[in-house]
């Protein structure tokens, strides 16, 4: 048989695989035999040998196990060749501590030479019902202690003798040097925590050294549950009070010795005669594999993650009641006339219907639009003739407007004239008399004047004047002239007489008493004089330098120049006058 | 409800007989025997062709509904305008002259006849029998202007507007009303040619008024729309003047 791939065991595997040893069929073939009542067939494929162990379904794991299969931290051994057995739980381990005893059972039987001549590394591969776990520690034989895989399952990768049936660890070649390098790798594949039912009854002959239950991981007592990091444990192998331990081995021992007394008691099969053998036979007609283990067939099932939903398949129910037949012939079923009727009704009915409101609606909708446009019409003409009347009116109101100004305008030019008329009038009456006034005030105040005259008295008299003053000047100039002639002579005749006087001892005192009025009168006369040269306007201004030589010059003024200055005043003031008559006359 | 069920049933027949591409096309024959009622098939274009006929029989009021279906359906199917009234028009109890024509009928033949310049006579006296209107009145239209085979359509319609009202006026009147584009109850105008063109030729007819009077008239007319760019003459123009005359 060869080797087939299993697609569903997931053992692990740890380091390099090997091709199943050819041999492997060959143990296979020797071992059913004796392997019959022990070992289980776990087969997940058919492909068994009858009744025996077919070492394919853990050779293909082998080979068929790619990267994926987990690792295990096993210790790498080759299993041998056609390793077969429980991969998965500890069927190795148990086959561990069966192993010895299996393979010295094996050993006699079906193991080749190879199992025999090496010492036994693998554990049978070839796993009791017991051993399940692949996690149980077990002494594996011999000086695998220190390599106590936890799992026992491991493939062989090295070709070996194929006598080792069952999945085994595969050993490194500390094991067996002499085989050459070999890794170790574990594969097992998921099983079901073994039952505790046994099918059959455990062979007296092997008795189990220990009663091994197996059972749920979490009521394992081994396991160690909480927090590992501040347990400060005894470690399981060693350490705790040996006492203890001893107390515990002495009751395992008690117990299992009350086992197997109890065992003994029980009634079993005589013993066979001598020269017989008994086997164990079925009678029935099929025959019926026995073993303890359950078969046990894992099935796999995975839905595609990607397929969609299929469709639910058409209900179609089955087919029911009877079938009848019958026939129809024409004319039976159909009256064209009957059945359209109906419908022409609706048809004919619903249309007169339908037509009939939408006439009525758009004859609605088109009389109110023509009275819309009629009234529009209307609207239209009144419009238009309000706006003529209109026109005619802004057109009258602004013609009367305009006569109305036009009348206004005529009215206040009447008005106008009327009152200019008045003023003029008014004006010429009151403005009558004004010329003749106005050439009298102007002829009073001079201003008609005869240019000759004016010219004569302007220009002509006043030089006149002046010269009449000049002369009058000179005249009195020399008067004066001669006057101081004649005033010093008459001082010196004075002095002369007076010194005659003097000598004749003052005869008149009277004189200086004239001389001295004489002296004050001629003061006065001149005062009065500059009073009047003052005053006047016309007189020469030559008066007036007078004044400062007045001093002297009047002191010897006589009263003949007093009459002299009077006349002089006279006909100054004649003059003045006369210029001032002149004056306010101009 | 028994001709209607024939008139189906000729539609149903008509429809078989139909050749595919004319008509209603998706006319699908009918099965020979038919089972239930709904394996009759409607014509889908049947219910509105109904209501047309419905709406166009109601809005025009033929005295013989046969006769005007006939040349409702022929002129439908020749493509022609329909002889259908734009709007119903209450049949005056009253006529003066009772021809039975009225100023909508008068509009119908125009609708029919308009868009040609001559019509047959022949086709006319056709149209003329499908509106229901009595013949001898047609023949009696003639007489007033007789002519041969063709006639000009606008003398024909000068024609029977006069046969509507008495006057000339009133006969002006109608023709606007019905010549003219613009909306029911607007000002109806028309142009002033064709205006004048027909009051010539009426009053012509009528040997009473003088040719002279009818150029005067027509120049007041001119002259009072002459302000007007479009050179159209509305009812109010000559209708309201001749109030006031």
């Amino acid at each position: 048989m060869a080797p087939t791939p299993t697609p569903q065991s997931h053992a692990p595997q740890c380091g390099r695989r090997t091709p199943p040893r050819p041999a492997g069929p060959s143990t296979e073939a020797a071992m059913p035999a004796s392997l019959d009542g022990e070992l289980p067939t776990r087969r997940r494929n058919g492909m068994r040998g009858a009744g025996g162990w077919s070492q394919e379904p853990e050779v293909p794991l082998r080979a068929g196990f790619p990267a994926n299969s987990p690792r295990r931290n096993c210790p790498e051994a080759t299993p041998p060749g056609g390793s077969r057995g429980c991969w998965a739980t500890g069927t190795g381990v148990a086959g561990g501590l069966c192993a010895a005893r299996r393979e010295h059972s094996l050993a006699p039987t079906s193991r080749p030479g190879n199992l025999a001549s090496r010492p036994p590394p693998s554990l049978p591969p070839l796993l009791a019902s017991q051993s399940r776990c692949p996690w149980h520690y077990a002494h594996l034989p011999r000086s695998h202690d220190a390599l106590a895989p936890t799992c026992f399952k491991a493939k062989l990768h090295r070709r070996r003798g194929s006598a080792t049936p069952g999945v085994a660890p595969t050993w490194t070649d500390r094991t067996s040097p002499a085989m050459g390098t070999y890794t170790y790798t574990y594969t097992s594949r998921p099983r079901p925590p073994p039952c505790q039912r046994r099918r059959y009854r455990d062979s007296l002959l092997q008795p189990a050294e220990e009663p091994i239950r197996y059972g749920n991981i979490m009521y394992d007592r081994r396991v160690i549950r909480g927090n590992t990091y501040a347990l400060q444990m005894a470690p399981l192998s060693g350490q705790p009070d040996p006492l203890e331990i001893q107390r515990q081995h002495q009751a395992k021992r008690r117990a299992l010795a009350r086992k197997r007394a109890q065992e003994q008691l029980r009634p079993h099969t005589p013993e066979p005669v001598e020269g017989r053998q008994h086997v164990d036979v079925q009678t029935e007609l099929y025959l019926e594999e026995i073993a303890d283990r359950t078969i046990e067939v894992d099935m796999e099932c995975q839905t595609d993650a990607f397929l969609d939903r299929p469709p639910t398949p058409l209900f179609i129910p089955a087919k029911t009641g009877k079938d009848v037949a019958t026939q129809i012939l024409e004319g039976e079923l159909f009256d064209f006339d009957l059945e359209v009727k109906p419908m022409l009704e609706v048809l004919v009915g619903k249309t007169i219907e339908q037509s009939l409101l939408e006439v009525m609606e758009e004859e609605e909708l088109a009389n109110l639009q023509a009275s819309q446009y009629a009234y529009e019409e209307l609207r239209n003409v009144e419009l238009a003739e309000v706006q003529r009347l209109e026109e005619q009116e802004r057109r009258h109101q602004e013609e009367k407007e305009r006569r109305k100004q036009q009348q206004w305008e005529v009215v206040h030019k009447h008005n106008e004239t009327a009152q200019k008329i008045a003023a003029q009038v008014f004006a010429q009456r009151y403005l009558a008399d004004l010329l003749p006034s106005v050439f009298d005030s102007l002829r009073d105040g001079g201003y008609f004047y005869d240019p000759v005259q004016r010219d004569i008295e302007i220009g002509f008299l006043p030089w006149l004047m002046n010269e009449v003053d000049k002369t009058m000047e000179y005249s009195m100039v020399g008067r004066a002239v001669l006057d101081m002639l004649i005033r010093e002579v008459v001082d010196k005749r004075l002095m002369m007489y007076e010194h005659k006087e003097d000598e004749r001892l003052s005869f008149r005192p009277g004189d200086r008493l004239s001389g001295p009025g004489a002296v004050r009168d001629p003061l006065v006369g001149p005062e009065i004089q500059g009073q009047s040269t003052s005053q006047s306007q016309g007189p020469p201004p030559d008066r007036e330098s007078l004044p400062p030589l007045d001093g002297r010059y009047l002191e010897k003024l006589s009263s003949q120049e007093r009459r002299l200055l009077e006349e002089e005043e006279d006909e100054q003031r004649e003059m003045r006058k006369s210029s001032g008559k002149e004056e306010p006359s101009q | 409800m028994g001709v209607l069920c024939d008139f189906a049933a000729h539609i149903r027949q008509w429809e078989i007989d139909q050749k595919p591409g004319r008509g209603l096309r998706r006319a699908m024959p009918l099965p020979d025997s038919m089972f239930c009622a709904q394996q009759i098939h409607i014509p889908p274009e049947l219910p509105d062709i109904l209501k047309q006929f419905t709406k166009a029989a109601i809005r025009t009021q033929p005295a013989d509904v046969l006769q005007w279906s006939a040349g409702y359906f022929s002129a439908l199917a020749r493509g022609d305008p329909l002889p259908v009234k734009d709007r119903i028009e209450m049949p005056v109890a009253t006529q003066k002259t009772d021809t039975g024509l009225t100023q909508g009928l008068l509009k119908v033949l125009h609708k029919q006849c308009g868009h040609k310049q001559y019509v047959d006579l022949a086709d006319l006296e056709q149209k003329w029998k499908n509106l229901c209107l009595p013949v001898e009145k047609f023949r009696a239209l003639l007489q007033l202007d007789p002519c041969g085979k063709n006639m000009e359509w606008m003398k024909f319609l000068a024609l029977g507007c006069s046969m509507l009202g008495g006057s000339l006026n009133s006969a002006m009147k109608n023709l606007c009303e019905i010549l003219t584009t613009d909306p029911e109850g607007g000002p109806a105008r028309i142009p002033f040619e064709t205006f004048s063109y027909v009051y010539r030729y009426l009053s012509g007819l009528d040997s009473e008024i003088p040719a002279a009077d009818t150029e005067s008239y027509l120049a007041s007319l001119k002259e009072n729309i002459s302000t007007r760019k479009s050179g159209l003459i509305a009812l109010s123009d000559f209708f309201v003047l001749k109030r006031k005359f």
